[in-house]
C-alpha cells in the first residue's frame, strides 16, 4: 500500500504535458485512433495516391461489416463468453439474404420492394433466433460458450456446403445492392464534397451503429449489466441483475448485428459465393485489439470499431509501401498480443 | 585402404550436390510473384501451330481380355466427382450428344450428391458388380480412386477418365481439358487484344504458393517474355479464395495504379468474378479490363453487363463428348497405346500428350455470345 501512496505522490507534480499524454494513451480507443492517424498520413506521404478519395472509401469501407459484427462480438465478450461460430453464420446468413431475394416463387401480387425488404430483414431475424439458441445453451444448460458455438459453426458450415453446393447466386434486382462501394444517392454536398462521398452505405451504417451501441452499452440498465457481469459475476447476482437474461441478451443482439452484417455483405456484390474465410478470426481480432478484454468485463465498441478500420488500413498500406503481404498477419498477431498483454498490466495495477 | 574408401565416400558426399550446383544456378531466374520454379513450355505466339508434344512412352493401364465389342452396341456409366452441379450438367449433356451421334453407345450418368471419394469408389464397385462395358469417370482423389479403377480394368471393363485424374495405371487414356501453356496464352493473348500490346496489369491470384495457380502465372511469365514483351507486371497480390478479400485487394490494385492500370487477371473462379465487380463499382468499365479463369454462370452479369470481355475456361460439353469419342474407338480397336491423335467426331482429331493423355484443344474463350448457352 506505502508503494501505491508513493507512486501518487511521485506522479502529481509532473506537469501538464504528462496528462494530456495519460488521456491520449491511457485509453485503447485513443491509442487506436493516434495510430490510425498516423498510419494514414505517414503512407499518404510516402504514396500520395493512398490520400485519394477513392482509396479512402476503400480503406473505411471495406471492413464496415467485421465493424458491425464486432459490435455484437464486444457484447458477448464483455460478458465473459465469446461465439466463434459468427463467421460461417455471416456467410450463412448472406446466401440466404441472396437466396431470398432471387426466389422465383413468391406470389405475383407481392411488389418488389416487398422482397427485397424481405431479403433484408430475414437475415436478421434468423440471426436473432440463432443467438437466442446458442444463448440458451450457454446461460441454460451452462456449456461453455466456445463449445457450443464451436458445435454451430461446424453445423453451419455442413449445412451450407450441402444446400448450396458450391453455387453462386446471381441476378439480384438493382434495388437489392444496399452496400455498394458507391457515394449515397440523392444527397448533395455544398462544403467537404470529397468527404462526403466517402460515405458510402457501409460506412454509414458502421458510424451510426457504433454511437448507438456505444451510448446503449454506456448508459442503459442492461447495457452497464453486461459490463457487471463480465466483471464479476457474483457481484452482479448479489445486486439483482439476472445473469442469465444479460448474456442471452447479449447473443441475441450478437445475432442481429451478424445478421446486419451479412446483409451489407450479401448487398455489396454482384456475385454471392460461399467462400469460407475465417472472418470468425478477424471480427474477433478487431474486438480484442479495440481493448475489448478477453476476460470480459472492460472495453468498448469504438475501440473495436477503430480496430477493424485499422486492421483494412494495414492491409492496404503495406501494399502501397511495397512491403511483402506476408507481414500482415504477423502484425495482426503482433497488435493482439501486445493489447493482450496491455491489458493484464492495466488490470495488475488495478488489483494493486 | 578403409581410409581411403571413407575418405572418397565422405569427398563425394560434399562433391556430389557441388556438382549439381552450376545447373541449378543457370536455371535459377527471377520470376513474377506468384509463379512456381518448375520448368516452363510456352506455345509459339498467336495463331502458329503447337510444336509436335514430346514423345512419351504410354503409361496408362490396360483391360484384362476385354471381349471384343467392335461396332457393337456398349453400355458405360459416367461417375463423375459429384451431380447435381452445373459442371457435371454440362459434361452429361456432351456425354449424350455424343452418344446420340455415334447410335451405338448408352451412357448413363450416376455419382453421390456430394464431392466424396469414399462413395465415388462405392459406386464405381457397385457397377463394376453389376457389369458394364465401360466407365467414365472424373476423380475426387487421384490416388484413392485408382485401386477400385485396376480391379475394374482385371475384369476386362474398359476405364477412360476426364476432368479430374487418377494415377495413369488406373485408366487407359485421360482426356485432359487444358493444359497449363495453353491457358496462359489464352489470358495474355486476350488482355492484349483488349488493351494492345503495351497493357501494364495486376494479378490477384490464391497465394503464390497454390499449385495451379502458380503453374498458370509461371507459364504467362515465360510466354509473355516471347510474345508481350512490351507489357508491364505490375503487382500480384493473394487474396486466398475469398470473395471479400479478393474484392479488397482488386480494389488496393485500382488505387494503388490509378490510371496507370490497364488490366487485372483473376487466377481463380472467384479472384475473377471479385475484381470484375470491384472493376463496375469503381466505374472503371472500359478503362480496366478484367480477363481470367472463372466460369460462366458467376460471370455473367459482367459480361452481359459488357464489363467483362473475354473469361478463359474449357467448354465441359465438349469435355464430356470426347470422353464418350474416345472410349468408343478405344473399344473399336481405333485407338491404340502409341497413337499420337485420336478421331473425336465434331472436336475432329485431338492429340496424344503425356504418354496416355488427350488433349482437348485450346481453352475455351467465354464472351457476350456464347456464356448465355452455359448453366454451371
Amino acid at each position: 500500500m506505502a508503494s501505491v501512496t508513493q507512486t501518487v505522490s511521485m506522479r502529481r507534480p509532473r506537469s501538464q504535458v504528462s496528462s494530456v499524454l495519460r488521456t491520449i494513451f491511457g485509453s485503447q480507443e485513443s491509442v487506436l485512433l493516434v495510430v490510425l492517424v498516423l498510419l494514414i498520413a505517414y503512407v499518404g506521404h510516402s504514396n500520395s495516391g493512398f490520400l485519394a478519395t477513392r482509396n479512402m472509401v476503400n480503406v473505411f469501407a471495406g471492413y464496415a461489416y467485421i465493424a458491425i459484427a464486432a459490435l455484437g462480438m464486444t457484447m458477448v465478450i464483455v460478458t465473459g463468453n465469446i461465439d466463434i461460430s459468427v463467421g460461417s453464420l455471416m456467410v450463412t446468413l448472406s446466401m440466404l439474404s441472396g437466396a431470398l431475394v432471387t426466389y422465383k416463387g413468391y406470389p405475383s401480387w407481392l411488389p418488389l420492394d416487398a422482397i427485397i425488404g424481405i431479403s433484408w430483414l430475414l437475415p436478421i431475424v434468423i440471426g436473432a433466433l440463432i443467438g437466442a439458441i446458442i444463448g440458451f445453451f450457454v446461460t441454460y444448460l451452462r456449456i461453455p460458450a466456445i463449445v457450443v458455438t464451436l458445435g454451430f459453426l461446424s453445423i453451419l458450415k455442413g449445412v451450407l456446403i450441402m444446400v448450396s453446393q458450391g453455387e453462386r447466386i446471381t441476378g439480384m434486382p438493382t434495388g437489392y445492392a444496399l452496400a455498394q462501394r458507391r457515394p449515397l444517392q440523392g444527397l448533395d454536398f455544398p462544403i467537404f464534397e470529397d468527404f462526403f462521398r466517402m460515405l458510402t452505405m457501409p460506412v454509414f451504417f458502421m458510424v451510426f451503429l457504433m454511437i448507438v451501441v456505444a451510448l446503449w452499452m454506456r448508459y442503459s440498465p442492461t447495457g452497464r449489466a453486461m459490463y457487471a457481469v463480465g466483471g464479476n459475476a457474483e457481484a452482479a447476482r448479489l445486486s439483482g441483475i439476472s445473469e442469465h437474461r444479460i448474456v442471452m441478451t447479449a447473443f441475441i443482439l450478437n445475432g442481429v448485428f451478424v445478421g446486419i452484417a451479412a446483409v451489407l455483405n450479401a448487398t455489396q456484390f454482384s456475385v454471392i459465393q460461399v467462400t469460407l474465410p475465417p472472418i470468425e478470426l478477424q471480427i474477433i481480432t478487431a474486438t480484442v485489439v479495440g481493448g475489448v478484454s478477453i476476460l470480459g468485463g472492460t472495453g468498448t465498441v469504438v475501440g473495436a470499431v477503430l480496430a477493424a478500420i485499422l486492421l483494412n488500413t494495414i492491409t492496404k498500406a503495406l501494399v502501397f509501401l511495397d512491403i511483402s503481404p506476408f507481414w500482415t498477419r504477423a502484425i495482426q498477431g503482433l497488435m493482439i498480443l501486445v493489447t493482450v498483454l496491455a491489458d493484464l498490466i492495466r488490470r495488475q495495477r488495478q488489483a494493486e | 585402404m578403409r581410409k581411403f574408401v571413407v575418405l572418397t565416400l565422405v569427398l563425394s558426399f560434399i562433391l556430389a550436390p557441388l556438382a549439381a550446383l552450376p545447373a541449378v544456378a543457370q536455371e535459377e531466374e527471377k520470376r513474377w510473384d506468384g509463379a512456381d520454379d518448375l520448368p516452363v513450355n510456352p506455345l509459339p505466339c498467336g495463331d502458329e501451330p503447337a510444336p509436335e508434344p514430346e514423345p512419351k512412352e504410354y503409361d496408362g493401364g490396360q483391360p484384362v481380355n476385354p471381349p471384343d465389342l467392335a461396332g457393337k452396341e456398349i453400355t458405360l456409366v459416367d461417375v463423375p466427382k459429384l451431380i447435381g452441379i452445373g459442371y457435371f450438367a454440362a459434361t452429361t449433356k456432351g456425354q449424350q450428344e455424343a452418344a446420340e451421334e455415334l447410335g451405338n453407345v448408352k451412357v448413363t450418368t450416376d455419382a453421390p450428391t456430394e464431392a466424396n471419394i469414399d462413395e465415388q469408389i462405392t459406386f464405381i464397385d457397385n457397377y463394376i458388380t453389376r457389369g458394364v462395358d465401360g466407365i467414365l469417370f472424373a476423380a475426387n482423389d487421384p490416388v484413392a480412386i485408382t485401386p477400385v479403377l485396376k480391379k475394374a480394368l482385371e475384369q476386362g471393363i474398359r476405364v477412360v477418365g476426364y476432368d479430374a485424374n487418377s494415377l495413369p495405371e488406373g485408366r487407359e487414356w485421360f482426356v485432359n481439358q487444358a493444359e497449363f501453356n495453353g491457358i496462359a496464352k489464352a489470358l495474355l493473348d486476350s488482355l492484349a487484344a483488349e488493351k494492345g500490346e503495351d497493357a501494364k496489369f495486376g494479378i490477384v491470384t490464391s497465394t503464390f504458393t497454390t499449385p495451379n495457380q502458380a503453374r498458370w502465372i509461371a507459364e504467362m511469365w515465360a510466354y509473355a517474355k516471347e510474345c508481350h514483351p512490351d507489357m508491364v507486371w505490375l503487382e500480384t497480390l493473394e487474396a486466398q479464395e475469398d470473395y471479400n478479400l479478393s474484392f479488397e485487394q482488386a480494389n488496393t490494385l485500382i488505387d494503388k495504379y490509378g490510371d496507370e492500370l490497364d488490366g487485372l487477371f483473376g487466377m481463380t473462379s472467384v479472384a475473377t468474378p471479385a475484381a470484375a465487380d470491384a472493376v463496375t463499382q469503381a466505374g472503371l468499365c472500359g478503362e480496366v479490363a478484367v480477363v481470367g479463369l472463372a466460369t460462366p454462370n458467376a460471370m455473367k452479369p459482367f459480361v452481359n453487363s459488357g464489363c467483362v470481355k473475354s473469361v478463359v475456361l474449357w467448354n465441359p460439353v465438349d469435355l464430356g463428348y470426347a470422353a464418350v469419342y474416345v472410349m468408343r474407338q478405344v473399344v473399336d480397336g481405333n485407338f491404340k497405346p502409341g497413337d499420337t491423335e485420336v478421331e473425336a467426331g465434331r472436336l475432329g482429331k485431338l492429340k496424344v500428350v503425356n504418354g496416355s493423355e488427350v488433349l482437348l484443344g485450346p481453352p475455351f474463350i467465354y464472351t457476350a455470345e456464347n456464356i448465355n448457352d452455359f448453366d454451371f
